[in-house]
């Protein structure tokens, strides 16, 4: 009989890890498509469109595969964590695009006129006026977001990497206590996903102190 | 049970409703005698509301009496679902009108219509496409009958609302401030339709705030204050010259307000 | 760097046997989660805490899990107990998953149909049940379309996560003719165009549906 808490927990700890950094390398590929979208160059747009919505139109599960499996054909060589923070950062990257984008555009127009006819620019309206308005949803919307990649890096599982699902999976074919280990993982997913829960709401209640609420 | 023509349609007997520690209701008499049209008026928050929904038992009375046509309403003596096949019996026989129509978003206007004869008489579809039809035609509305809900103006939806109450052949007709959400420009095309219903003599609560409609169609005129009828009238006398000082001070500024 | 794709071409009928089967798959698990997800939600409103209790947790622990894992719980774990085809486990898990997020869409939206089309409907004579069989359930049902519709769009997509548990979906069917042809690159391409392409069509559905239900609102 082993002990399976400590191993479940060393997979826990893989599962925040990968997602952790998808979601902070997603978070710089997310602004970089908003601000391709709105870039004078059409192709830049139209680019960052297509995109977001292949991105969007596609599995995360089959893109895992493609880049894994598939990019040794085009040189891409990636061991399978690097893998995994990879293409769950370009996957997650396209969702928060839109979600910023909303954000964004959930600010009324009559502050950025208001703004502008000031004599702000494009880029300091953005930067003083709009983005501290939007700020508070675009976290809530970057958490529930947070939350889908934690759900999703179980996948990343399937190209062996030793996370909570994969752990999981295994020490149910090696103890055959299917009961126990499901508890306790989904406990852990379950702790996981509400301490993301918790920082966002703090995140919100801090980017929102001086806004209306 | 027998009834003969004496017997009042609607009849309320010492009547109370409270909500928590608010009495709305404070002993409520009332007999409304067949062919006959009521009307109640009064400031908000009078009661006058809850009498009507109580009527139809959408508010239950804590004490007193509700009688349809000599049939109780009320009858705290039925539980579950024994008072539930009771209710849904009695409420066949009312026709109730809201403020703001609540008519069935997800239906065409005929389907609002012909709903309860289809599912609580059975009634063929086809008959009862020509009955919705026929009173789609009585307010108006035969053309739109395809039409649903979303796309009609206030006016239009207030009228098949009545439609559809009008639908289970109701002994009475309960009418809950059915203009007050129109625009003023709509109201005139219910009061129409209402107007219509009381020359054939069917029998009207209203609840209203249109005192100049409720002086010409009523033959009877309640004011309602703080849960009490303060006064009960001819509509000529109760319009004309009230004797109760709270009611020619509600009318001075409703009449003067309007006039 | 050369691409070769005469094994796609090759192995496209069995492609499309996997697109069938997860086609297939898509409208069982939509039936039984939107189904059940109403079922699931009437239930969890309108019956005492003992009943509802347990569901209500079962929508959250559905929610709260990643699907893969539920999956391997069904797979490995009923399956230890029960003998079931891998397909069914498969319908099951994704029913579940999809049931417990449309249950709590159908929740939210049952709620906010207002009290006044239950009251215009009891003033009719109607009952509860046929109250709720009428009128709070359909409007709740076109409340939910929105939403729903986003759900099975999303759920198509996790169809291919079956291939975990053998499946023999789009991905699992591939995975064997890579096996054969050493061309993963090519099919997990083909793949993607294959999900891109019905992941449009269903975006047209979508938009078609919403078109006609929004009169209905």
């Amino acid at each position: 009989m082993i002990d399976i808490t400590p191993l479940l927990v060393k997979a826990a700890w893989v599962t925040v890890d990968i997602s952790a950094r998808a979601l902070f390398f997603g978070f710089f590929i997310a602004a970089a498509l908003v601000v391709m979208r709105t870039a004078r160059l059409p192709p830049l747009r139209w680019l960052a469109r297509a995109y977001i919505s292949v991105v969007r139109g596609t599995p995360y599960f089959v893109q895992l595969l493609l880049v894994f499996y598939g990019g040794p054909a085009i040189g891409l060589r990636l061991d399978p964590f690097t893998c995994g923070v990879v293409v769950g950062a370009f996957n997650i990257g396209a969702y928060m695009s839109e979600a910023m984008r909303g954000a964004i555009e959930s600010v009324e127009s009559g502050q950025n006129e208001a703004s502008r006819s000031l004599g702000f620019g494009r880029l300091a309206t953005l930067r003083y006026i709009i983005l501290p308005q939007a700020a508070g949803l675009m976290i809530r919307s970057i958490g529930v977001l947070a939350i889908i990649l934690v759900k999703n890096s179980s996948l990343v599982s399937i190209i062996s990497v030793v996370e909570l699902t994969y752990q999981a999976q295994r020490l149910i074919g090696s103890t055959y206590k299917p009961l126990e280990v499901f508890t306790l993982s989904a406990l852990m997913y379950i702790v996981i996903i509400y301490a993301v829960m918790g920082m966002v709401e703090f995140l919100y209640r801090r980017a929102t102190r001086y806004t209306f609420r | 049970m027998t009834q003969t023509t004496d017997t009042p349609m609607v009849e309320l007997k010492g009547v109370k409703k409270r909500f928590g520690d608010l009495e709305v209701l404070k002993g409520i008499d009332l007999r409304v005698d067949r062919g006959k049209i009521i009307s109640i008026i009064g400031p908000s928050g009078s009661g006058k509301s809850t009498l009507l929904r109580s009527i139809n038992n959408l508010e239950v009375i804590d004490e007193g009496q509700i009688l349809l046509d000599g049939v109780q309403v009320n009858r705290p003596d039925l539980k579950g679902m024994a008072f539930e096949r009771h209710i849904n019996h009695i409420r066949q026989n009312m026709g109730m009108v809201f403020q703001h129509f609540n008519l069935f978003p997800h239906m065409s206007t005929l389907d609002n219509v012909t709903l309860a004869p289809r599912k609580l008489k059975g009634m063929e579809t086809k008959s009862a496409r020509e009955l919705g039809m026929e009173l789609l035609e009585r307010v108006g509305l035969a053309d739109k009958a395809q039409a649903y809900p979303s796309s009609l103006s206030g006016g239009q939806k207030q009228r098949v609302a009545i439609a559809r109450a009008l639908a289970m052949r109701p002994k009475v007709m309960l009418f809950d401030e059915a203009t007050s959400a129109l625009d003023p420009e709509l109201v005139e095309e219910v009061n129409q339709v209402m107007k219509g219903l009381a020359e054939e003599h069917m029998t009207m609560l209203i609840v209203t705030h249109e005192m100049g409609f409720a002086r010409d169609v009523s033959d009877w005129a309640m004011f309602m204050d703080g849960g009490v009828v303060v006064e009960a009238n001819t509509p000529e006398h109760l319009f004309s010259h009230p004797d109760q000082e709270r009611t020619q001070h509600f009318l001075r500024k409703h009449l003067g307000a309007q006039a | 760097m050369e691409f070769d794709f005469t094994p796609v071409i090759d192995y496209f009928p069995t492609l499309l046997k996997g697109v069938g089967v997860t086609l297939l798959i898509g409208l069982a698990v939509a039936l039984l989660s939107i189904l059940g997800g109403q079922l699931v939600a009437v239930i969890s409103l309108y019956t005492r805490k003992v009943v509802n209790w347990p569901l209500r947790f079962f929508i959250w622990l559905f929610m709260t899990t990643p699907l893969l894992l539920q999956l391997y719980f069904l797979y490995f774990g009923l399956g230890e107990l029960i003998l079931i085809p891998a397909i069914v486990v498969g319908i099951l898990g994704l029913g579940f998953h999809y049931m417990a997020y449309n249950a709590d869409i159908f929740m939210a939206t049952i709620r906010s149909v207002s009290s006044g089309q239950y009251e215009a409907s009891r003033s009719l004579g109607f009952g509860h049940l046929r109250t709720l069989l009428y009128i709070i359930l359909p409007q709740a049902f076109y409340r939910a379309l929105p939403q729903l519709s986003n759900n099975m769009i999303i759920m198509v997509k996790d169809i291919a996560v079956l291939s975990a548990i053998g499946i023999g979906e789009l991905v699992y069917v591939s995975q064997y003719a890579i096996s054969i042809t050493f061309r993963p690159f090519e099919f997990y391409i083909t793949i993607a165009v294959i999900y891109y392409l019905i992941n449009l069509m269903m975006e047209a559905g979508q938009s078609w549906i919403e078109r006609r239900a929004a009169y209905r609102r």
